[in-house]
């Protein structure tokens, strides 16, 4: 059985070379050794993997090698919009540098995580998953990180379309003192659009898309965007002589991906009515987005 | 309805990037799926870039009597309004960045928590064009279309011989009137229909219903598919309910697809459930 004692001076020699490789961006010798081993196939690969996954990706010239892991405790100061950015953009070079210490081609069903802590200010930014090489394929020196299943991937692929990072776009803005919204909001009996507050939200939100695509544009052709988060929140000024603010932040979050417009689709696409009146496979919708954050559509309904 | 905010050159500037020549910088935004992303390219569309509309609107106030059975025109108005010009600034961008239709589109409320008389909407859906630019997809007047179907639904319909014309409403906020003292009185203890609830709920619905009918028409559309009508109180009195009638108005592509050249649909039975 494994050694579960605990050396101090072991643990705090670790500690040193966690500390000093984090400073460095780099990762410490002992993760690398172990990567490095799991891509020689001299220890046992580790997956986050279904079965039915480890099946497609067999069947399509993929091994498994590693879970992999990116992870960022961030602190923001100044800005929890832009802090949200900063730590996606952590994790994501961290999962990137264990992915390349394997001789990874990808990283497939890579989620995002977090564990709500309530530490003021800060939040852990972890994305996890699974190394995988193509056999007939050397090891790549920007391994793919694709947000997407293995079974997603595999489709993907063939069909030209690599999903091959997480984009960010995350801005936030104040809105002070105005009659728009405040003699309006409170007084009036008519209906009225507020286009000032309407015209400061639109422009944080497309301030966020416009990062979103620069970030993208950076990492592949297109944006499958599949978080949307935005608040518009009134702040109360400590002091009554100070007029009342609306903040305004906004978070997107897409999956990249690298595709030539127009590429083929070349499996045929059946139409099927399934005769299974309770739960079904077919029938069961399913989250398998990445996602941390709660949607905040909830009062969505139309 | 017009909208009253300027589209802002930087703005317009993003949207424009997207179909530069041979699309060797431009990048495609989108909130399809996986799944999404693929059947509509199968269905021959190509996504080009999020779009998205939004506003902020203030409530105007009205009374209804206690005991009337009325719609609350002022909010019927009001919600009618505000969707309406989250949904046009969402088209305008689509038109912007040389879409042909905006496919998924989601259009919800929000509630804004320092006022309640002030509601949030947004338009958001995925801008896409023809692949190979037949220029017969466009809505009425040349605009985008528009549509609330998934990109599984897009494909679908494709193929069952219609294209989207666009989202069409209509709402109804409706006063349900109380019920007197004596008339609770007479009631207690007899199995009996409450006349003026039904009557409300049935014309409320009914009044939404023909509203959409009424764009679906104006729009030239043969019909209207994925019709959803619901409710809503969007933190009134009680009494107060908001119907929605909401769908996408479709039109046949050529003529009438003769129904034997569309496939059928295979049975199956999943038995690994």
């Amino acid at each position: 059985m494994a050694s579960y004692e605990s050396d101090p001076a072991v643990a705090q020699a670790r500690s040193a070379k966690w500390e000093a490789a984090l400073a460095r961006n780099t990762l410490p010798d002992f993760v690398e050794q172990r990567l490095k081993d799991a891509g020689e196939r001299k220890i046992p690969w580790l997956s986050t993997m279904t079965a039915a996954e480890l099946l497609v990706t067999k069947s399509h010239g993929m091994r498994p090698i590693a879970t992999v892991s990116g992870t960022c405790w961030y602190s923001y100061g100044y800005s929890w919009t832009e802090g949200h950015g900063a730590g996606w953009a952590a994790a994501l070079a961290r999962i990137r540098s264990e992915a390349l210490a394997c001789g990874a081609n990808a990283v497939v069903d890579v989620h995002m995580r977090t564990i709500a802590r309530n530490e003021s200010a800060s939040m852990d930014f972890t994305l996890l998953g699974t190394a995988v090489k193509f056999d007939h394929l050397p090891a790549s020196s920007d391994p793919v990180i694709a947000t997407v299943s293995a079974l997603e991937f595999v489709r993907l692929i063939e069909m030209g379309i690599v999903p091959c990072g997480l984009a960010v776009g995350a801005q936030y803005d104040w809105l002070t003192y105005s009659s728009d919204w405040i003699t309006i909001s409170t007084a009036s009996v008519y209906n009225q659009p507020l286009t000032l507050v309407g015209a400061f939200w639109e422009r944080v939100r497309r301030a966020a898309h416009a990062e979103l695509k620069r970030n993208a544009a950076k990492q592949g052709t297109g944006l499958l965007a599949h978080t949307h988060f935005g608040q518009l929140l009134k702040i109360e000024p400590d002091d009554d002589s100070q007029p009342s603010r609306i903040l305004g932040r906004h978070i997107v979050i897409g999956t990249v991906v690298d595709t030539r417009r127009n590429s083929a689709v070349p499996h045929h696409i059946r139409t099927v009515v399934d005769m299974r009146d309770d739960e079904s496979p077919l029938n069961t919708p399913t989250d398998k987005r990445p996602n941390t954050y709660d949607s905040n559509e909830q009062e969505g309904g139309i | 309805m017009s909208s009253t905010i300027e589209v802002p050159k930087s703005a317009l500037d993003r949207l424009k990037g997207l179909r530069g020549e041979g699309h060797a910088d431009g990048i495609f935004t989108s909130d399809f799926s996986v799944n999404e992303f693929l059947l509509v390219r199968k269905a021959g569309f190509e996504p080009i870039g999020l779009c998205v509309g939004s506003c902020i609107y203030h409530l105007g106030f009205q009374l209804a009597g206690w005991s009337s059975n009325q719609e609350m025109t002022v909010l019927s108005q009001a919600m009618y309004e505000a969707r309406e010009l989250a949904m046009s600034r969402m088209r305008a961008e689509a038109a912007d960045m040389g879409a042909d239709g905006v496919v998924g589109v989601r259009l919800t409320v929000k509630r804004l928590e320092w006022d309640t008389k002030i509601l949030e909407f947004v338009a958001i859906g995925t801008g896409v064009v023809h692949a190979k630019g037949h220029p017969g997809f466009k809505g009425p007047q040349g605009q985008p279309f528009t549509s609330d179907l998934s990109g599984q639904d897009f494909w679908t319909l494709l193929h069952a011989g219609y294209r989207p014309l666009e989202m069409v409403m209509g709402s109804c906020v409706y006063h349900v009137a109380h019920q007197g003292l004596f008339k609770s009185l007479a009631n207690s203890g007899r199995n009996v229909e409450l006349t003026n609830f039904s009557q409300a709920l049935y014309d409320a619905r009914e009044i939404a219903m023909e509203r959409m009918q009424e764009e679906a028409s104006k729009a030239g559309a043969e019909g209207v598919v994925g019709v959803d009508l619901h409710e809503g109180s969007h933190n009134w009195q009680p009494h107060v309910i908001e119907f929605f009638a909401v769908g996408t108005a479709v039109l046949p592509i050529t003529t009438e697809q003769d129904a034997s050249s569309i496939p059928d649909p295979q049975l199956v039975l999943s038995v690994n459930s």
